[in-house]
């Protein structure tokens, strides 16, 4: 899983941070370091476009769906009742 | 601090809240998996925003707002009614054990593109084949972007639990994708080396 060369970070302490790192939820400390790790350590920088590319395409396949147009119309017709009704 | 006339709270939901429909929908449809469950859920959700909108604070979150009513309503009724408890037993891990978990994806490029010759119908059953809390998690991140601390709010749960829900999540989802891609015969080239 290394590319075998020196690291500042280890490749190991960069995978296990992959996930904070790409939902942008880390401290900005370990977001250099993983950023500068990932410009010399091909094989983690593999790991993370692989986890991007998986992410990005479960997005496109599951993201929102058209609302069915009744279900749109009764949402708004309920809305209106309840105004009415107090 | 001027009182608004109901005529004038229903404008402003439709307003603001109309425009979230499609993804609120979205979600309804990943998470109970069939299309009239989903369109009873948002259904649920409009109409509770609706009535709570009052306490809704204008300017705060009302994304997460609605997704939070959106997931509570899941998880309160629908889930009743399959009556299966909700898959909390896996959630507690350890900070190594989560590591070992990161560790273990190992997910290469060259695989990912295998995976990504799946179809969407495919992708989807994998979202859909999820405990629920994971399934959940794994939405709220991957597909509506939300921070974890956003979804600790949506699932009242704490940010330590979100983020152990989706390791596993998204971990079990590669495992599932991994298992049809090599029921389909799509292998990965190896580059290189």
């Amino acid at each position: 899983m290394s590319c075998g060369n020196h690291h500042d970070t280890p490749c190991v302490e960069v995978l296990s941070l992959m996930w904070v790192y790409l939902d942008q939820e880390i401290d900005e400390g370990h977001r250099i370091e993983i950023t500068v790790h990932l410009q010399e350590c091909p094989p983690c920088a593999d790991h993370f476009t692989a986890e991007q590319l998986v992410q990005a395409r479960l997005r496109r396949c599951c993201k929102e769906a058209a609302t069915p147009q009744e279900l749109r119309t009764s949402i708004l017709a309920q809305i209106q009742a309840g105004i009415r009704s107090s | 601090m001027t009182t608004e006339t109901k005529e004038e709270q229903a404008a402003r939901f439709s307003r603001d809240v109309m425009p979230f429909l499609d993804s609120l929908y979205g979600a309804a449809l990943r998470m109970t998996r069939n299309p009239s469950d989903a369109e009873d859920l948002v259904q649920e959700t409009t109409l509770k925003a609706f009535a709570a909108f009052d306490s809704f604070t204008e300017g705060t979150n009302l994304r997460a707002w609605l997704f939070r009513i959106l997931t509570n309503s899941y998880i309160n009724q629908y889930r009743k009614q399959q009556r299966q408890p909700l898959q909390t037993s896996a959630d507690d891990l350890s900070d190594g054990q989560l590591n070992d978990v990161g560790e273990h994806l190992g997910l290469r490029s060259a695989e990912a593109e295998a995976l990504d010759q799946l179809a969407d119908a495919e992708i989807v059953d994998a979202l859909a084949a999820l405990p629920d809390d994971f399934r959940m998690a794994v939405y709220l991140a991957d597909i509506e972007g939300f921070s974890y601390k956003e979804i600790a709010e949506i699932m009242e749960t704490p940010v330590g639990t979100v983020m152990s829900r989706l390791s596993r999540g998204r971990k079990q989802l590669r495992e599932l994708l991994r298992e049809y891609a090599a029921e389909r015969g799509f292998v990965a080239q190896e580059v290189g080396s």
